[in-house]
């Protein structure tokens, strides 16, 4: 009796230490984004499927309140190993927790404009990857520009001026805004803000530094301030209650010709409301070039892996066998439908504006991302201004200073 | 006494003085410190800069005073319309209504209700909502853009505010209309005193210690509004309905000035604290006991 006890304990211990041995590698992964929650489960179950089922990983999502939630994560020592941010200058804010991705074999896939989002401030390194790439121009609707009579969109402001005069003649109202959400007026300015300077990055660095005023670039001075003006003209009733749904609404049931500052993401509840629509997606006329009016393409969000990972390893595996594999990269456009980061074919009946965003950019080029470069904090304060100035409440010289000082004062290395 | 050894009861109380030790009197110790640092929120240290946030609230950027003043504004007016509005409906109320029950239960549904939910009912409202009703009765006051236009975006945020919260006050004005003796009022009546009159020398005398709760209640969550401009502007439009712990929450969180964020919370607790006092010992004084 006595040795069967022993053998069961002996038995036990030996269980135990195999246990600890064949101990698992876990992955927390807590980002944005809550859209993408179901493409990314399946991602996480093919993965555990078929690559790799020892592996635990444990996903979180939230939308509001994310960066808040993450700072007390890494305020409490809790890192996650996968994290978001979003690209381009708040790179170099969690530069100290992320791990330079430049040496995995995901690179061979990853996009040379995404690749550029994820660099630091001295353009070295790629310290994050992207779920998705984006698109930012107009958004038009090709049956009332056709009802219109305007065969061409327009790509100079005199041009847009006049297509204004035809839809407005067949009771079209030519914009819908959004014009009560901060991060409108940051999508529409970047446009002209990538046609004010070919090096958009040292612009910026330069307006943060107070080196650079719009006084010397007529094309922010004139041609934004000029473009806004049309848009509250011929626009939206009570323009600063305007807000996302407004425009979505607006548009899809054609009682507006374009829309200011979105983009693919705003397909779905586009096609809920109208399946037949028939979009456009171009470049902002931003000066009397049409070649400087240009879709802009890039990744505006950042998923980081964190430098601290106990289990880096595996985590590594995880994000480069999603860069690589062929589930991986298909996965982009089949399950999560969205503007692929990597190099791959495009299905042919794919999103409106994603084909029309790649066509393009094929026939015109495209321009850098350059929201990237500044903090939401300063577009926030940025939107602020713009929208005193479309109240009425401040002349155009008063928000051009307002809007360099907040660019020195928030985004300044002080 | 159920507590005869003094011992006892201080045991007693150690678990909840603990509790809120560690929960609100080690953060605002701690938040105190940060005040005087530069950090945003992220970096392992923050540096130590001593009164530099200070200095720079009070000299070199006058945002915070705009803040402040908009949140004076809104507790004013906040603190006026709530305890106005209650006092008279609560004085209809304790009528020998038919419906008052329901009544009650009807004014007293809006403050149950989230904050955030009744910012965005109206938001609804006074979008999608006041846009319909303007295409019926063609009333211009309809058609005008109540959270698109700076001035008016402060009336509708009180008036959302005021909507909300009324249900409360009505129900200790009730209380204390009802505390109130009827043979008073009737003695009143029989010495030949009008309705003012009993309103003014006795009713309203007598309702003192709930109008000191109110007057208290109203000062404190009129400062401390936050979640209605959230859900119903979100500071805008062109930032002019930032309230102060919106702009605290902004600086520390958007911003990411945890450091200048404390010292404004700082500043602000202070004043908070300073005007509650004064409020609270003014209607104290006012005060009769029978």
């Amino acid at each position: 009796m006595r040795k069967m006890v022993v053998l069961l304990v002996a038995v036990m211990m030996l269980v135990g230490t195999f246990n600890v041995l064949a101990q698992t590698a876990e992955i927390d992964i807590f980002i944005s984004m809550p859209e993408y929650a179901d493409p990314i489960n399946e991602l996480i179950d093919t993965y555990q499927e078929e690559v790799n089922n020892e592996v635990e990983i444990n996903y979180e999502t939230t939308q509001s309140d994310y960066p808040t939630l993450l700072k007390v994560k890494l305020n409490s020592g809790d890192i996650p190993d996968l994290f978001a941010s979003t690209s381009g200058k708040e790179i170099e804010l969690y530069k100290e927790y992320s791990y330079d991705l430049s040496g995995e074999p995901m690179m061979d896939t990853m996009l040379p404009s995404v690749k550029k989002a994820m660099a630091d401030a001295d353009g070295n390194g790629v310290y994050g990857f992207a779920i998705k790439g984006n698109y930012f121009g107009l958004i038009y609707n090709k049956d009332l520009f056709a009802q219109a009579g305007i065969e061409k969109f327009p790509e100079t402001i005199s041009e847009m001026e006049t297509a204004i005069e035809k839809l407005e003649a067949e009771g079209i109202t030519p914009f819908t805004s959004g014009f009560s959400e901060w991060w409108v007026f940051k999508h529409l300015f970047q446009h002209f803000l990538v046609a004010a300077e070919d090096d958009v990055q040292a612009l910026v660095r330069d307006f943060e530094n107070g080196e650079a005023s719009f006084s010397d670039y007529p094309v922010l001075e004139d041609n934004f301030f000029h473009f806004v003006d049309l848009v509250v003209e011929h626009g939206d009733n009570k323009i600063l209650e305007s807000s996302l749904n407004t425009e979505i609404s607006q548009f899809a049931t054609g009682q507006a010709a374009m829309v200011i500052g979105q983009g693919p993401w705003i397909e779905d509840s586009l096609i809920q409301i109208d399946p037949e629509l028939n979009i456009g997606f171009t470049g902002y006329p931003v000066s009397e070039d049409p070649a400087e009016s240009q879709v802009i393409s890039g990744a505006d969000q950042a998923v980081r892996v964190s430098s601290d990972s106990e289990d880096l390893d595996a985590v590594l595996d995880f994000v480069n066998w999603w860069y690589t594999s062929d589930y991986g990269k298909s996965w982009f456009t089949d399950v999560a439908g969205v503007v692929p980061p990597i190099e791959v074919e495009i299905p042919e009946d794919y999103y409106q504006i994603i084909q029309e965003g790649i066509k393009a950019s094929e026939e015109k080029g495209s321009a850098p991302l350059a929201i990237i470069y500044s903090t939401d904090s300063f577009h926030s304060a940025f939107g602020e201004a713009m929208q005193t100035y479309v109240g009425g409440n401040a002349t155009k010289a008063e928000t051009i200073e307002t809007i360099e000082t907040k660019w020195q004062e928030i985004d300044g290395s002080n | 006494m159920i507590f005869e050894n003094k011992k006892e009861k201080y045991l007693f109380t150690l678990p909840a003085i603990f509790m809120v030790s560690i929960t609100i009197y080690l953060p605002f110790l701690i938040s105190s410190y940060y005040s005087l640092t530069e950090w945003n929120g992220i970096d392992r240290e923050a540096k130590f800069i001593g009164l530099e946030n200070f200095k720079t609230i009070f000299f070199e950027n006058n945002q915070f005073f705009d803040v402040l003043i908009f949140t004076g504004n809104y507790t004013a007016l906040f603190m006026l319309f709530s305890n106005l509005f209650a006092l008279i409906i609560a004085l209809v109320l304790v009528q020998k209504l038919k419906t008052a029950k329901l009544l009650r239960g009807i004014f007293f549904v809006p403050y149950i209700m989230s904050m955030i939910i009744v910012g965005f009912i109206w938001k609804f409202i006074f979008s999608q909502g006041f846009a319909r009703l303007y295409e019926i009765t063609e009333l211009g006051l309809l058609n005008l853009s109540w959270l698109g236009n700076s001035e008016l975006a402060f009336y509708s945020v009180v008036l959302v505010g005021v909507w909300q919260q009324l249900g409360f006050y009505i129900v200790l004005y009730i209380a204390g209309l009802q505390a109130i003796p009827g043979d008073l009022l009737e003695a009143a009546t029989v010495d030949g005193a009008n309705i003012f009159q009993k309103f003014f020398k006795i009713t309203l005398p007598l309702l003192g210690p709930s109008i000191t709760v109110c007057m208290f209640m109203s000062l404190t969550r009129g400062l401390k509004v936050f979640d209605i401009i959230l859900a119903l502007t979100q500071g805008g439009p062109g930032g002019s309905t930032y309230s102060a712990t919106l702009d605290i929450y902004r600086e520390a969180f958007q911003y990411n000035n945890y450091g200048l964020g404390s010292a404004k919370a700082i500043i602000f607790f202070i004043i908070v604290l300073i005007l509650t006092q004064i409020v609270l010992k003014i209607s104290r004084r006012n005060e009769v006991e029978l």
